[in-house]
């Protein structure tokens, strides 16, 4: 299925598919594939869905796929989904199709958008002229699909459909000699465009292409623009023979758009529809965040309740179960992250909130898109940084990425809370102000840094504001889950492995107290360096090794080398069901809460759930400038394993690599010029 | 072939196009990606392009070009120049 995006494709292959839909990546890439394997009269038949591309020479990798695919992996049918809306446009990707030499039939989807914008058309013009079926459809609705899974079979290669001027037919015929294979017109007419086609092909072959090139050059001729102009001509007449009618009428997208990109109300409304879709992600996984949470307390409650010897059974609770429960409770969250960007994405709002915040983010030369990601990192940077699939291009993605880390999590939150009301009780809500700020400071310089690195070239504004529709459930809570596991699979281990790291600093060598663990003995190491932060407790240093595992872990083993470990607690058999019982009537009733909690205004986080003692313990340990830059430190400092993971992800061991390191520095640098200046301006 | 009025001289560019007002595009003043990009979608000399809105901050702007509805960039609209309407050359 090859069609222009937003034509309905996925709703398509839905409605066709059933429950047989399989949602996976393109191997190598974090590209969506969708596919289904079919019974039909008898033969099995496999349906595949190609990215949307708006045309076959790609301008992204997700296009750059499609044609890749076709040329390679060659189909038995093209199925061309074309948007009756939009016929013009789409038929020019009919038209590049056509020269694939492949069989192929159109289906004519979203009649019924056709018809709301007053467009009356006649398929059975489009079938004579193009010399293949034509299906109309309307893929939402079910309305057409069985007559297109009948007529599947009966593909045909189209009739020849676009005429060239004579100098280039002359030198596409004679290119087109030379190429083995049954795609030979469109590469040759590719190659006389100078473009590189993604196919192996015979270097004389190339030359060839080098040489008729050159001498259209040397006539005057511009092949490229020749070559499209006379696609769009034939599009444009394909599309007058199809539309029998049309009065213009308003759509529904004209009308929604007069509010939502309205001058007065459109910065409010997407302001608001950023803190709804901020809202959905965190207030309906955290009841579940929460339920797994209880599961590993009654899994480590059985545990001391074995009576194994204590580093064992320390090693079971702490480390495994601690470990496999911090990668489980990230699923909630990303499940419902990606449940609202899809949601937010199909319905075309997305890039109307890319149209809105566009001008803002160009001063960090980056495109409108990008705002989604950073706002998401205020919650967690681990879904921010998947979230960045929602750019165009590879370095707008890893741009955001880098500036992801810098963007307060909540995780954060609870530490900056507890020491900005220990040192700044009266200033503490500025101070945890100002930390927001310097972190979104830092993350937008990163971004632009990189962009200038990377050759200045600030990315385009440009993109298509499609229609508005409804997003087929089903599909997107597939896609959702399918991305959700591939986390699963892809970070699991890298985030287990750090959890266990730091258990064996904290517990080894055997029978040590804290003082005389690896951890304390790593944390003196590092007290010469950050001696010149104003920050000389061994005990807050080595509260960063384990903020490396989840920032606000830090807080935890804080109080637990200040104030000393609570044992853990055994808990009985039959008492751990019933704990996770109500665990689980909790993680549904807080689900049902959350609904009118969207709708409500945002609360500020809750007191960190560190008591007094740990307050007056903290209170002694740092001057008021050595707090402010190990806040500052905390803040910029390596982001927590799971960011890394989902980096590494995303982009490649390299980049996980350049993000630690690079944080670190900047977390140095930046903790170093607080201190000095906190101590000019007399902090200390 | 119909001769593309404009070239070279062209003095309106698509930035500086009011709200609501049709006009031809004449040439696509960059080379690179972005023409592609616009060619992909349908800014094509020869097609009619009308701008719809400006976002509140002024930029980027709303354009449709047959039935398609495209954001683009001041800066980048300023390189898309139009042809001049019939009788005023």
């Amino acid at each position: 299925m090859v069609g222009n995006p937003n034509t309905g494709k996925t709703t398509l292959i839905n409605a066709l598919a059933g429950s047989n839909l399989k949602v996976g990546n393109w191997p190598g890439t974090t590209v969506d594939r969708l596919a289904a394997r079919l019974r039909l009269a008898g033969k099995e038949i496999e349906l595949v869905d190609l990215p949307g591309t708006y045309g076959l020479i790609p301008t992204t990798p997700e296009e750059g796929l499609v044609a890749r695919e076709l040329l390679n992996n060659r189909p038995q049918t093209i199925i061309n989904v074309v948007d009756a809306g939009n016929l013009e446009r789409n038929l020019h990707l009919t038209l590049n199709l056509s020269e694939m030499g492949m069989p192929m039939l159109v289906a004519l989807n979203l009649m019924d958008e056709a018809e709301a914008k007053g467009y009356s058309l006649d398929p059975q013009a489009l079938e004579r002229e193009l010399g293949v079926p034509v299906a109309p459809l309307v893929a939402s609705r079910d309305k057409g699909v069985t007559a297109l899974l009948e007529r599947l079979q009966q593909g045909v290669v189209p009739r020849p459909q676009v005429k060239y001027p004579p100098p280039i037919e002359k030198a596409v015929g004679e290119l087109a000699q030379q190429i083995d294979h049954p795609s030979r017109r469109w590469l040759a007419l590719a190659l006389l465009s100078g473009e590189e086609v993604p196919l192996q092909l015979p270097e004389q072959v190339l030359q060839s292409a080098a040489r008729l090139s050159k001498s259209l050059q040397d006539s005057g001729i511009d092949a490229y623009l020749e070559i499209e102009n006379a696609r769009f001509a034939r599009a444009h007449e394909l599309a007058r023979a199809v539309i029998t009618g049309s009065e213009k009428r308003l759509t529904l997208t004209d009308r929604i758009d007069k509010w939502v990109l309205h001058p007065l109300l459109g910065g409010p409304l997407f302001l608001l529809g950023m803190l709804l879709a901020f809202r959905f992600t965190f207030s309906f996984s955290s009841p579940w965040v929460d339920f797994i949470g209880a599961l590993q307390e009654v899994l480590a409650g059985w545990v001391h309740a074995a009576h194994l010897p204590a580093l064992l059974s320390s090693f079971l609770a702490d480390g495994l179960i601690g470990g496999v429960g911090t990668v489980i409770s990230f699923a909630p969250v990303l499940f419902f992250l990606y449940l609202a960007l899809a949601f937010l994405e199909t319905s075309g709002f997305l890039a109307r909130a890319a149209f809105i915040a566009d001008k803002f983010m160009l001063l960090a030369g980056l495109p409108g898109r990008a705002f989604i990601p950073l706002i998401l990192g205020f919650g967690c940077n681990v879904p921010a940084v998947y979230s960045t699939r929602i750019l165009n291009g590879r370095l707008d993605r890893l741009r955001v990425a880098m500036a992801v880390p810098f963007m307060t999590c909540s995780a954060r939150l609870v530490v900056f809370t507890l020491f900005a009301a220990v040192f700044f009780p009266k200033q503490a809500t500025w101070v945890v102000f100002g930390l927001y700020l310097l972190g979104m400071l830092i993350g937008l310089l990163t971004a632009w840094a990189l962009g200038r690195a990377a050759g200045g070239g600030s990315s385009s504004g440009l993109m298509e504001l499609p229609p508005y529709r409804m997003p087929t459930l089903r599909v997107v809570v597939k896609l959702a889950w399918a991305r959700t596991r591939s986390f699963l699979q892809g970070a699991g281990g890298p985030i287990l492995l750090a959890v266990l790291f730091v258990w064996m600093l904290l517990n080894l060598p055997p029978g040590a107290s804290l003082q005389n663990s690896y951890y304390a003995r790593a944390a003196e190491l590092m007290q010469p360096l950050f001696a010149t932060l104003g920050i000389h407790d061994w005990r807050l240093l080595g509260a960063l090794i384990p903020g490396f595992v989840a920032k606000e872990v830090v807080v935890g083993t804080l109080a637990v080398s200040y104030l000393g470990s609570a044992p853990g607690a055994a808990l009985g058999f039959v008492a751990g069901l019933a704990q996770i019982a109500s665990a689980l009537w909790q993680a549904l009733l807080g689900s049902l809460d959350a609904i009118p909690a969207l709708l409500g205004l945002p609360h500020m986080a809750s007191a960190p759930a560190a008591g007094g003692d740990l307050r007056s313990a903290l209170a002694g340990s740092l001057t008021q400038a050595g707090a402010l830059s190990y806040l500052a430190f905390l803040l910029l400092y390596t982001p927590c394993v799971a960011t890394l993971a989902a980096i590494k992800n995303e982009f490649g061991k390299f980049w996980a690599a350049f993000a630690m390191i690079y944080e670190l520095l900047v977390a140095f640098g930046v903790a170093w010029g607080v201190y000095r200046l906190a101590l000019l301006f007399g902090g200390g | 072939m119909r001769r593309v009025r404009g070239l070279g001289g062209g003095k309106r560019r698509l930035a500086d196009l009011p709200e609501g007002t049709p006009a031809v595009v004449g040439l696509l003043a960059m080379r690179g990606p972005l023409r592609k990009r616009l060619l992909a979608l349908g800014v094509r000399p020869g097609a009619v392009v009308k701008v719809i809105r400006r976002a509140p901050m002024g930029d980027p702007m709303e354009i449709a070009v047959g039935d398609t509805l495209i954001a683009i960039r001041h800066a980048e609209a300023e390189e898309v120049l139009l042809e001049n309407p019939p009788g005023d050359d």
